[in-house]
Formats: C-alpha cells, sequence, structure tokens
C-alpha cells in the first residue's frame, strides 16, 4: 500500500518539478527587454537585429516586448523584485538613471567609451544618462523633441488654419485659444484633451502647461519645481476654462495619440516624428484615419520662446552580477549603438541619431530624402528644452504631476491644488 | 399544473418584462466584444456605433495575430513550430487551469479524507490553520510569493500560478466537508478485511466523494482561469503569458484600438463559454453542492 | 484505540495529507509569515540596502497615509454597496425564475453566469469602451435618448467613476448567488409552503415567514463570498482607471501593488496587506459566528 501511495507522491512531485527552467544560465543567451521606441516595439523589426548579432557572434537574443503606461515598468520592477531583471533593457534615462539606476541595479557602461564615441555622442545624451555617482546608466542611440500635433483639415473645416504658421510650425497662445474656439464652434466638443490617466506622455501636458505663458516646470538650478508660479496656475486655469479642451483622467498619452490619429480628437499634446510616422491603426503616414492631413507643431508660447521636453532613449544593462553575461550585452549594445549597423537601428527608432557619426559611418545624413524627418529635423528639434527628467526623485514627481491634473480636472481650486502638489514634489528634491 | 404561487399575472408578467430587459444588459457586452471584434477600423471610431457590423473584416484578428509570436510548445530543446502568440497564450492557459484543476483535486481529495476520517496528531491545529488560511485575500502574499518563487526558480513560469492555487486551501476543506459523510462502518470493514490504506481510499472513499471533486474541479477551473492578479505578477515573458494577460498588455499597448482589444476578449471568451454551455448542468451542480458542503 | 492503531493512523493520516501540505505550507503559510515579517521593515527593491527593522512604523505610517485612507473609504464603499445588491438582486431574480420550465430556467442562469465565466480581463476591456467618453455606447445611447446632453466622462469623472466600477463587479457578482438561490429555493420545504395557504398566508407571508428562513444558511453563504471578493477587487482598477481619477477608484488591493511594483516600497506593502487581511477575517468571523447562531 504504501508503495502505491509513494508512487503516486513521486508523481505529483515530478510533474511539480518538470520545470521548464527559463532564464539559461551561460552567456549564450541574454535578454532584452523594450519599450515600443519606433518599430523598436515591433517583433519582426528587432527580430532582424538580434538575428544578425547571432549570425556573428553566436549569442541569441531573447526580446520581450514592453509597453509604456505602468504595464511595462511594473513587469521590469516585478522581475527586478523576483531577482530576475533583464540583461539588458532599452529606455530613456527617467527610468534607466533615475529610477533603477539609482536604486543600484545598473551596470556603469562608461568604459565602453574611447576618446571617438565621446566626441561623436551627444554630450547631453550622456549627462542625462550618468547618475551621482557616476554611473553611466545608458549607452544613448537616439533623441527626440516631443511636440504636439493639429488636424490640419480640421482646422481648415473650422477656420482655425490662420492661427497657424505651418511654415515654422509655431503659433502663439492667443492663436492656440482662438483655434480652440473655433473648432468647438464648429461642432467639435472633444478638440483636446489634458489627459492624466497616468504618466504614459506626461511630458506632453508638462510643455503645454508650461509654454502657454512662459513658466517652468523645475528652476534651472534643479532646487524647486514650479508649478504654482503665476505663468503655470494661468496657464492650468485658461485650459480648465477652455471648452473643448477636457482634462481627462481616463486616458493617457498613449491613448490620446490614438484618439487623435482616429480623428475624434482634433489636437494631440503628446507627439513626436515616431508617432507621426506610425501607421498602426490603419491610417497612412502623416494622416488620421478618416484621411485628413496631420502637422506636428511647437507648443504655442506668449513670446516665441518654445522649450520642448526631450526624449533620449538608449540600452542599459542589469546587474545580475554575471559578468560574461554583461559582456555578452555590453557586446550587443556595442553592435546596435556603435557600428555599421548603427543606421539602420536609428532609423528603425524613427527618431534622430545621439551622435554624429559610428565607427566612421556618418550618421547625419541618414534622413537625406526623407521630407518629414528634415522638416521636424529643422522646426522641431532646435527648440529642445532644459532636460529636466533626470532630477533625482522624478519618478514620484510625475506621478503627482498628473494626479495634480486629475484634482485641477475634478474642479479642485487651482492655486491650491498646485500649492499643495509644488510643496509635495519639492519635498522629493531632499 | 396547479397554481403552485398564487403570484398574480399581473407580477408575472412584470417580472418576465424585467428579467428580459436584464438578460439584455448581461448579454449585451458579450454582443459587444463578439462584433466589435467583426468591426473595420473606422466603424468603430465612428461617431454613430453600428449595432450591426454594416462591414465584415478579419483585420481585428489579423493585427491580433502579426503582433506576437511564440513557439506553439517547448519541452527542453524541443521546440514547437512558430505560431501567434495568442495561441500560446491560450493554450498555456488551459494548461495552467487543467494542471491547478488535477493537482487540486488529487491533493484535496486525499488531505480532506485524512483530516474527516483519520485520528492523529495535530489535526485540530491544522484544520484551524486551514480555516485561518481561507478568510485571506490571497493577494496579500503576493509580494513574499514573488521572491520565493523566485528562489525555486518557477519565476515566470507558468507553474508559478497552479502551484499557490493548489495551495489554497479551500479545496481541502471542502472535500473534508464531503468526507465527513462517509460512514465509519465502512471504512472499519474495509481494515478488518485487510485493504490498503491506499485501496481503501480509491475504491471506497474516492466512489463516495466523487460528486464533490466534480464540484471542486470546476471550482479550481474557473478561479485559476480567471486570476490575473497572480498571472500578471508572476508571469513575465511573452511566451509564458495566459489570454487575459495577452489581452490586458494588448490593451496597455494598442489603448483605443478597440476593435484588436475585442478580437482578443474574443479568443479568450469563447472557448471557455462553450465550454460552460455545454457542461452547463454540471457547474450548476458543482456550484450550488459546493457551496452547501463548503 | 490501540497505540498500534494509533500509530498507523498517524502515519497514514499524514501521508494522505502530505501532497497537499507541500503546496499548502509551501505557497500560503510560508508568504504569509514572510509577509507579516517584512511587514515591520523597511524593506525595499534597492539592492544597496539591507532591510532593516522599523517596528510598527509602516503601521503608524498608514494611518497617516491619506492615499491609503481613500483606499480603505473607497473598499468600504465597494463592499457595503455590493453585498446588499448582489444579494436582493440575485434573490429577486432567483424567485422570478426557479419554477420556470427547464429550458428558460436554464436560458436565465446561463445568461447571468456568462459575466462569471467571460472572465474578468475581457469584461473589463469592453466595459471600457462602453464608458468612452468618445466612443463611448453609453454615451450615445443616453445622449440619443435625450436624457444627458453632453457626453459624460464616466470613468474619468470621480463623481461617478466609483459608480461605473461597481456596475461592472455588480455583473460579474450576481451569477453563484443565483444559482444558489434557485437551488435553495427550490428545496425548501413545500409541504409548509401548502400548510401556510391553506391557512391563507398570501405570498409575501409565505416568503418571510417559511422561504426566508429555510434559505438563510445560503444567504449568509453568498454574504461571506461577496464580501471576499469584493474586497478583492483589482483587475477592474487597474485596467480601468488605475485608481484614478484623483484616487477616487484605488482601493486597498490596488494600492498594495501600486506601493510594492511602482513605488517599490514592500514592507509598506506587505503592512497593508496584513490590515486587510485582518479586517476580512473580523468580517468573516462575524458573519460565521452569525452563520452558527442560525
Amino acid at each position: 500500500m504504501k508503495k502505491k501511495l509513494a508512487l503516486l507522491l513521486a508523481l505529483v512531485m515530478i510533474i511539480a518539478l518538470a520545470v521548464p527552467v527559463t532564464a539559461s544560465a551561460d552567456a549564450t543567451e541574454i535578454s532584452l527587454w523594450t519599450y515600443p521606441i519606433g518599430k523598436w516595439g515591433d517583433e519582426a523589426t528587432i527580430k532582424t537585429f538580434t538575428d544578425a548579432f547571432e549570425a556573428e557572434t553566436g549569442i541569441k537574443v531573447k526580446v520581450e516586448l514592453l509597453a509604456y503606461g505602468g504595464d511595462g515598468d511594473n513587469k521590469i520592477n516585478a522581475a527586478i523584485a523576483a531577482g530576475q531583471a533583464p540583461d539588458m533593457v532599452m529606455e530613456g534615462p527617467e527610468r534607466l538613471a533615475v529610477q533603477w539606476g539609482l536604486q543600484g541595479h545598473m551596470v556603469d557602461l562608461s568604459d565602453m567609451l574611447d576618446a571617438t564615441d565621446l566626441e561623436e555622442i551627444n554630450p547631453s545624451t550622456l549627462a542625462a544618462f550618468t547618475i551621482a555617482d557616476g554611473t553611466l546608466t545608458g549607452y544613448p542611440l537616439c533623441m527626440n523633441a516631443h511636440c504636439m500635433a493639429i488636424n490640419v483639415d480640421a482646422f481648415k473645416r473650422a477656420g482655425a488654419d490662420q492661427y497657424v504658421d505651418l511654415e515654422t510650425r509655431t503659433w502663439t497662445t492667443e492663436g492656440f485659444i482662438e483655434a480652440v474656439k473655433a473648432l468647438n464652434a464648429a461642432g467639435n466638443d472633444t478638440v483636446a484633451a489634458v489627459f492624466c490617466n497616468g504618466q504614459g506622455g506626461d511630458q506632453g501636458t508638462r510643455a503645454l502647461v508650461n509654454n502657454l505663458y512662459s513658466g517652468l516646470f523645475i528652476d534651472e538650478a534643479r532646487t524647486g519645481y514650479q508649478w504654482n508660479s503665476e505663468e503655470n496656475v494661468k496657464a492650468l486655469q485658461t485650459l480648465y476654462d477652455l471648452d473643448g479642451v477636457n482634462f481627462d483622467a481616463s486616458i493617457a498619452g498613449g491613448d490620446e495619440m490614438k484618439l487623435f490619429r482616429q480623428g475624434i480628437l482634433n489636437m494631440a499634446f503628446c507627439w513626436n516624428i515616431s508617432g507621426h510616422k506610425n501607421t498602426d491603426d490603419g491610417n497612412e503616414v502623416g494622416k488620421t484615419l478618416t484621411g485628413d492631413e496631420v502637422a506636428f507643431m511647437n507648443f504655442p508660447t506668449d513670446d516665441g520662446n518654445v522649450a520642448l521636453c526631450g526624449g533620449i532613449w538608449g540600452f542599459g544593462i542589469f546587474d545580475n552580477g554575471d559578468a560574461d553575461r554583461i559582456e555578452a550585452s555590453k557586446q550587443f549594445i556595442k553592435y546596435v549603438c556603435d557600428s555599421d549597423k548603427t543606421a539602420e537601428a536609428v532609423v528603425a527608432s524613427s527618431f534622430f541619431p545621439a551622435r554624429t557619426a559610428a565607427e566612421g559611418n556618418d550618421l547625419t545624413g541618414i534622413f537625406a530624402d526623407d521630407e518629414d524627418m528634415n522638416v521636424y529635423n529643422a522646426t522641431i528639434m532646435p527648440n529642445l528644452g532644459d532636460y529636466y527628467t533626470i532630477t533625482n526623485g522624478f519618478a514620484d514627481v510625475r506621478t503627482l504631476w498628473w494626479n495634480m491634473l486629475q484634482e485641477i480636472g475634478a474642479g479642485a481650486d487651482i492655486a491650491e491644488a498646485t500649492a499643495n502638489y509644488t510643496a509635495q514634489a519639492d519635498a522629493t528634491l531632499g | 399544473m396547479s397554481k403552485k404561487n398564487g403570484a398574480s399575472t399581473g407580477y408575472r408578467v412584470f417580472s418576465w418584462i424585467i428579467l428580459i430587459l436584464l438578460a439584455f444588459f448581461f448579454l449585451f457586452p458579450l454582443y459587444w466584444i463578439i462584433t466589435g471584434a467583426l468591426k473595420t477600423p473606422a466603424a468603430i471610431n465612428a461617431a454613430k456605433p453600428q449595432w450591426w457590423p454594416s462591414e465584415f473584416t478579419l483585420r481585428n484578428f489579423q493585427v491580433l495575430f502579426s503582433k506576437r509570436s511564440a513557439p506553439l510548445f517547448q519541452f527542453g530543446s524541443l521546440v514547437g513550430p512558430t505560431v501567434p502568440g495568442a495561441i500560446r497564450w491560450l493554450l498555456n492557459t488551459v494548461f495552467m487551469a487543467v494542471m491547478a484543476m488535477i493537482l487540486t483535486c488529487i491533493t484535496a481529495a486525499m488531505a480532506g479524507y485524512a483530516l474527516a476520517k483519520k485520528r492523529f496528531v495535530g489535526r485540530a491545529l491544522l484544520f484551524s490553520l486551514i480555516v485561518a488560511a481561507m478568510a485571506l485575500p490571497k493577494q496579500v502574499i503576493l509580494i513574499p510569493l514573488i521572491r520565493e518563487m523566485s528562489k525555486l526558480h518557477l519565476y515566470d513560469t507558468i507553474w508559478s500560478v497552479i502551484f499557490p492555487t493548489v495551495g489554497w486551501p479551500f479545496g481541502v476543506f471542502l472535500m473534508k466537508q464531503f468526507s465527513e459523510g462517509i460512514p465509519g462502518e465502512m471504512l472499519e470493514a474495509a481494515r478488518i478485511d485487510g485493504a490498503s490504506e491506499w485501496k481503501t481510499f480509491t475504491t471506497i472513499v474516492y466512489p463516495m466523494v466523487k460528486p464533490g471533486v466534480g464540484a471542486l474541479a470546476i471550482f479550481t477551473f474557473i478561479n485559476s482561469w480567471n486570476d490575473y492578479f497572480l498571472q500578471l505578477i508572476m508571469l513575465a515573458s511573452n511566451v509564458n503569458y495566459t489570454i487575459s494577460l495577452g489581452i490586458a498588455t494588448m490593451q496597455a499597448e494598442n489603448s483605443t484600438d478597440y476593435g484588436l482589444i475585442m478580437a482578443g476578449a474574443t479568443l479568450a471568451a469563447i472557448p471557455i463559454i462553450i465550454v460552460f454551455v455545454i457542461f452547463q448542468k454540471y457547474f450548476t451542480k458543482g456550484i450550488t453542492m459546493g457551496a452547501v458542503k463548503g | 484505540m490501540s497505540p498500534e492503531l494509533r500509530r498507523r493512523e498517524t502515519i497514514s493520516g499524514y501521508l494522505f495529507l502530505l501532497p497537499s501540505l507541500v503546496f499548502f505550507l509551501g505557497f500560503v503559510v510560508i508568504p504569509m509569515v514572510m509577509c507579516i515579517i517584512t511587514s515591520f521593515t523597511d524593506a525595499t527593491m534597492n539592492s544597496n540596502q539591507p532591510d532593516v527593522f522599523i517596528g510598527l512604523a509602516n503601521y503608524k505610517e498608514l494611518w497617516q497615509d491619506p492615499i491609503f485612507l481613500k483606499a480603505l473609504r473607497n473598499t468600504i464603499i465597494i463592499v457595503v454597496v455590493s453585498v446588499p445588491v448582489v444579494c436582493i438582486f440575485s434573490l429577486w431574480v432567483a424567485s422570478a425564475i426557479f419554477n420556470m420550465k427547464e429550458g428558460p430556467l436554464s436560458f436565465f442562469r446561463v445568461v447571468f453566469y456568462l459575466p462569471v465565466v467571460t472572465g474578468s480581463v475581457a469584461v473589463t476591456v469592453v466595459w471600457k469602451w462602453m464608458y468612452s467618453n468618445y466612443t463611448g455606447i453609453i454615451n450615445y445611447v443616453l445622449k440619443n435618448g435625450g436624457i444627458i446632453d453632453k457626453n459624460i466622462n464616466w470613468l474619468g469623472d470621480p463623481k461617478y467613476a466609483l459608480a461605473c466600477i461597481i456596475i461592472i463587479l455588480l455583473t460579474t457578482s450576481v451569477g453563484q448567488p443565483i444559482v444558489l438561490y434557485v437551488s435553495a429555493l427550490g428545496n425548501v420545504d413545500n409541504s409548509l409552503v401548502e400548510a401556510a395557504e391553506v391557512d391563507g398566508a398570501n405570498n409575501t407571508q409565505v416568503f418571510w415567514k417559511i422561504k426566508w428562513a429555510q434559505i438563510m444558511p445560503t444567504t449568509l453563504y453568498i454574504l461571506v463570498i461577496t464580501t471576499i471578493n469584493s474586497f478583492q477587487c483589482f483587475a477592474l482598477i487597474q485596467l480601468l482607471t488605475s485608481g484614478g481619477p484623483n484616487h477616487a477608484t484605488d482601493t486597498i488591493m490596488y494600492y498594495i501593488y501600486y506601493t510594492a511594483f511602482t513605488r517599490f516600497r514592500f514592507g509598506y506593502g506587505n503592512a497593508m496587506g496584513v490590515v486587510l487581511a485582518i479586517f476580512i477575517a473580523i468580517l468573516s468571523a462575524v458573519q460565521f459566528r452569525l452563520a452558527k447562531e442560525k
């Protein structure tokens, strides 16, 4: 009797332990998790790089795709909590440096840079990836300035196109207000949305508010947040009072881009060149699903000085304590970010290169015949502002920011809400 | 038929009308999922919703299937053909739910019998521990669980969502209640006849608690299928996703592309609904019995 | 019992328990103990920092954390609203359908149970679309019906968001209670009912005087499971509102998840888990006590 029982128990245990071990222990297979950075969020595109890399080095790269808006972050955080972070991750300094870097999870990549690299790479991108103790938490690949977008045809139909300068892609605060009014009067209930469901795309709402009346998000010396400044309060009040612009706590930046591309919103505050070229919704490049013409625009200002939020993306390595895997990961990063493949890798991101040349291959002209890229480069990129997203504690600060927008959208007193949240944000500066 | 209760005709008509309205209300989301999955993006985003798709399309399923790919199965070095990720997710989900169901039924039937019929040291203590654990919301233990799974090298495997389900003590409790009903004389008789413990269990105990096992199987299957939180935290790779997790990820990535998301929801909902409708009688019986004994 | 028999009983008892105990101790009890221990530390994800024992500091902080208090309030609202509504609603539906013919009876049972089997994620994503401020069917219907004149941002407005979530929760919660009530009502002793009718009692009297007492155990069971279910509301929040707008829909479950995996404060998150567990334990104890008295 005990034999059979033992047999059954053994069977249960065997079933239980017949576990496929996921992470391979050697360095012949490394993992890469990417956020949707242009086509670096597309399985097939990434595969062309990892396949080519494998063919060259014999190292297999296992790819996982992450989503913005909390989902991807939580996945990485859970993996870190489990002690099984991926070998590599592709993201920007606001996560690599400020979130994971400061917690001691990232490998220092500064030994990957020689004198030529330092000459070629845009120094501000390196500065953004570097944290206080000197660790370079990421190796930059591409960069961008985040802008906004308008539905040109909807503007024309409402007679609002007179307020925008499509040559320079600029407009004034006054023009913006008039345009919203005209669009609203023409029957558009949802002209634009100050989205605040989560942090996804929050750079759009930050840039919008800060530019309207030339406010600042944080002072240049990083000593205090400026959300309750007269300029920002005025901007928030203006937006809140405008019919047709809703503070919408049910959507985040990604939803807003979709709704705009679907022709439902007439403006998108979350936009960039990669979003401009995105055709996931069955639309054509630079068009909405309804066939309307889309134009990327600078944020409206009262004084003509636009300050856009920057985006920088690159690769970081999680410190899993295995020198061989770290070495293999560095090999991959070098292969993508500093080789004859780099041009292709940058093009895949649909953003601009973070360096002028890679291993003798000039990168400045990779978009030569792409008109959208050239116009963007000429009208939007020069307006890059202060890269404040690498301030210590920024992960908490952006949460406070969208929570503040939610509270304002719910009808809270703006002066009070901004004062309250600014104090909380300042507390993170330590 | 004699008038069993004297409800007035007026009240009956009234309750029929309300019931039909309610049925409509409860069926509508499912209808909206399935028709939404077949609508074009333009129809989805039209200002005037289409009650019935004016044009049918498989675009949403095509996009869904093109988003991720994964091998159909993987046992060590034996790797199946590459299929759309969603297919693999469905397989994972079925595997997870069935495995959780089998393991729970076997372990709970054995343990329930022991707790009900065996007199051993520590029985009362163990039983109180089980009852206490049942009241605990299982999500609160997830933070330590994730570290434990990692130490066992189970993190990001389908087993990490199966084992906690199996460990959940409701099944043991339920099976103990069922086993209480086994007459002691029968067990005594078997023992005197010289039957082994195992034989007693399989020939006398099991047939008597079989209805309970059926109820438990159904319970475990549905709970495991729907335990999104556990899956969300434990599973990281696309190849290990369940279908619920897959749709949630699709939604995080594609936000308002509702056609695509409804295609995912259709894929997740239809198989289990078919199973449910076919085995409806057993479901109802299982649920009722689980409650009566639990 | 002879010592020999007692020894044999103990050994075989534990052998029968062993498989179940492995899972129960390994994946429920151990994490539970770890959860309690870490709730007294400042455990974070930071690998540079060892966990420091900080006594009751996490527990003290909870009662000064406005978001936790808001989450607690919301959780209580969800429980207080959904539990009685589920009970009353399902009792009414059950009493309206329980003596129907087999055909319509199964139809309605299936309909009300469908949202349960469809799965929380699939149900949630379709409701998200239906509630949408831009392409939602609910706004369209209400606007065309002349009930509202401007689209309402259901999930984005703190006035409505929690109510909207409770509505979805209700549709996924009544399936099981209805099945249970139908069976309980079917089992009511008919001779008592007939005797009362002979005595001239009307329907209402029959219901309250006789049936209500007989279905009391079912009611209590439903109270317990609905309470536990409502406390654990998570997928709805995570997929629909992320606790917003302005924490109007934060629940304790969601806030634990957020604290642990977005703010990396494991110790603090575990402290919340312990508090939630105590809450549920007290409530369940009260309900069990009530059940015993009856």
